[in-house]
């Protein structure tokens, strides 16, 4: 089995440290945006606040319909006289002032089960996607400046209440390479288009990293610290949450890790063959293709070493092409007749006819045909 | 990690949906990339920088009025993305015909994406007819009698 990959853990200072970290299984669980857009699309209905129409709307008033014989439609239409209101038509959801069509109900059924297993799957592989920098710039995060992608922080840089106060978490997530995100998020901030605006949802920003803690370790004091920075967000390792992990269902959100975050990610979520200790049943997906690179299994040497080589020679014959002239092209005149080169070498073309008339036979000859 | 994700992945993941990939609808839905490692700034799987783990970029050169920037990806530093790239600037003082040539020999002529020669050429080429300073208009001439009658009244 090849060596597994490490990590470099990176110090409070942004140079990388001589302790590494190997990689956790859950960072080679396979990339499904299926399944994690899915399971986003469920969770992300599970925190709506019902909503309705009232239940009177456009049936506060004793229409009745006029039958027929009048000429008009036959829709309920207000009693009485002496406002304009008499005689309109009410209720149909095609009135002035009738009832919507369908009035919603606050009884929708606003929240949507998810199999547990699918959201497994989907925080997993939300995780291993977040492990390839490709995936985060693909996602729009700034993460040119940053030396290691997963990005794991010692945890000594979080010890002694290093990280309690937001000028200390701006100075770290500079130190780290993840300014430029974070300027990236406050640069973004708009105000928001529509009736958005007045439900308290006024601006609309990016996401910046998200930073993953270990709160046994590094205490929980640092939330405080980056709950003030523009889209940054904190979550403990044992809490990770898809909606954090994958917004808007998109994969590879920009991790922050703290290194005890990082080690304690192989406890929780366990391996291929060995359970998770803190999630029942739970062994983690495995790839059913485990190379995807195509094009690396086919120039792979086990590959080729089985395949038979190549028939024919340099010069294969290519069919289906344009029928080329002889009289105009050479090498095809060559080809169909091999005499032409000596041909024309000769000159044999620009040779003259012997016009001569033929040498005389000589008085010799005609005396013996005569005495014949 | 590089075998974990092959760029054949990557492109699937990222053909429809990215931050790169700019959509319009003129011109039958034209697809673009913000990529600065996209020669040709077409959204493809060939030309997409990022997702492949050979790239080649070619970008004014910063902090300098005139001269270009050429970007290569080094293929074993894919998660390391502070330092990913190699950088070779050739300033304004560089010829053209030298900073094509240098551009070809450090990449197709090594065999680094030499399916990329001619993008890296052109791209590099356009950058530089960018940067030319433009010809100021030719004074006029003014053509007939009458017009020079009206030029010589004007200044009397």
């Amino acid at each position: 089995m090849a060596t597994r990959p490490t990590v470099t853990i990176i110090s409070a200072e942004g140079k990388a440290s001589d302790a590494t970290h190997p990689l956790p299984n859950v960072f080679k669980v396979p990339i499904r945006p299926d399944i994690v857009q899915s399971v986003h699309t469920g969770m992300a209905k599970n925190k709506r606040q019902p909503y309705a129409v009232s239940e009177k709307a456009g049936h506060q008033t004793s229409a009745e319909s006029w039958g027929t014989g009048r000429a008009v439609a036959r829709i309920p239409r207000v009693s009485g006289g002496g406002t304009h209101r008499a005689g309109q038509a009410a209720f149909g959801n095609m009135c002035r002032s009738g009832r919507m069509f369908a009035p919603t109900k606050v009884w929708r059924k606003w929240h949507k089960k998810l199999s547990l297993g699918q959201k497994r799957f989907a925080t997993a592989s939300a995780l291993a996607a977040s492990s390839n920098a490709a995936l985060l710039m693909a996602r729009g995060h700034n993460v040119s400046t940053v030396p290691e992608v997963p990005l794991v922080i010692s945890s000594s840089a979080f010890s002694n209440n290093a990280i309690i106060k937001t000028q200390a978490a701006l100075k770290l997530l500079s130190a780290v390479g993840a300014g430029a995100d974070v300027e990236k998020v406050r640069n973004s901030r708009k105000l928001r288009a529509g009736k958005g605006k007045l439900r308290g949802r006024r601006h609309k920003q990016r996401r910046g990293p998200l930073v993953v803690y270990n709160p046994d370790e590094d205490g929980k004091d640092l939330v405080r610290a980056f709950r003030n920075i523009p889209g940054v967000e904190s979550s403990s390792v044992y809490a990770l949450n898809l909606l954090q992990l994958a917004p808007g269902g998109h994969l590879g959100r920009f991790i922050i890790w703290t290194s005890a975050a990082f080690a304690a990610l192989d406890s929780i979520y366990g391996s291929t063959t060995e359970a998770s200790s803190l999630k029942r049943d739970f062994l983690l997906p495995s790839a059913l293709v485990k190379q995807p690179d195509i094009g690396a299994l086919i120039n792979s040497s086990e590959i080729q070493s089985v395949l038979r080589s190549v028939k024919g020679g340099a010069v294969t014959k290519r069919p289906m092409v344009q029928k080329k002239n002889p009289l105009n092209n050479r090498q095809v005149l060559l080809r169909l007749n091999p005499y032409a080169k000596q041909y024309s070498a000769d000159k044999m073309g620009q040779t003259k006819l012997k016009n001569e008339k033929p040498p005389k036979t000589g008085d010799d000859f005609l005396k013996i045909e005569m005495e014949a | 990690m590089a075998d974990h994700f092959s760029p054949d992945l990557i492109w699937e993941i990222t053909r429809k949906r990215s931050a790169m990939l700019v959509k319009r609808k003129q011109a039958g839905g034209v697809q673009f990339s913000k990529d600065p490692l996209n020669l040709t700034n077409i959204h493809s799987r060939k030309y997409e920088g990022f997702v492949n783990d050979k790239a080649i970029g070619v970008q004014p050169a910063a902090n300098q009025e005139k001269g270009v920037t050429l970007f290569t990806k080094k293929s074993h530093q894919a998660n390391k993305p502070a330092s990913e790239l190699q950088t070779t600037t050739f300033g304004p003082s560089t010829s053209s015909r030298k900073t094509y040539r240098s551009i070809v020999s450090q990449t197709a002529g090594r065999g680094y994406r030499p399916d990329l020669r001619q993008s890296a050429v052109a791209r590099a080429s356009a950058i530089k007819l960018s940067q030319k300073d433009k010809k100021a208009n030719p004074p006029v001439k003014l053509r007939g009698a009458r017009a020079k009658k009206a030029k010589d009244e004007g200044k009397a």
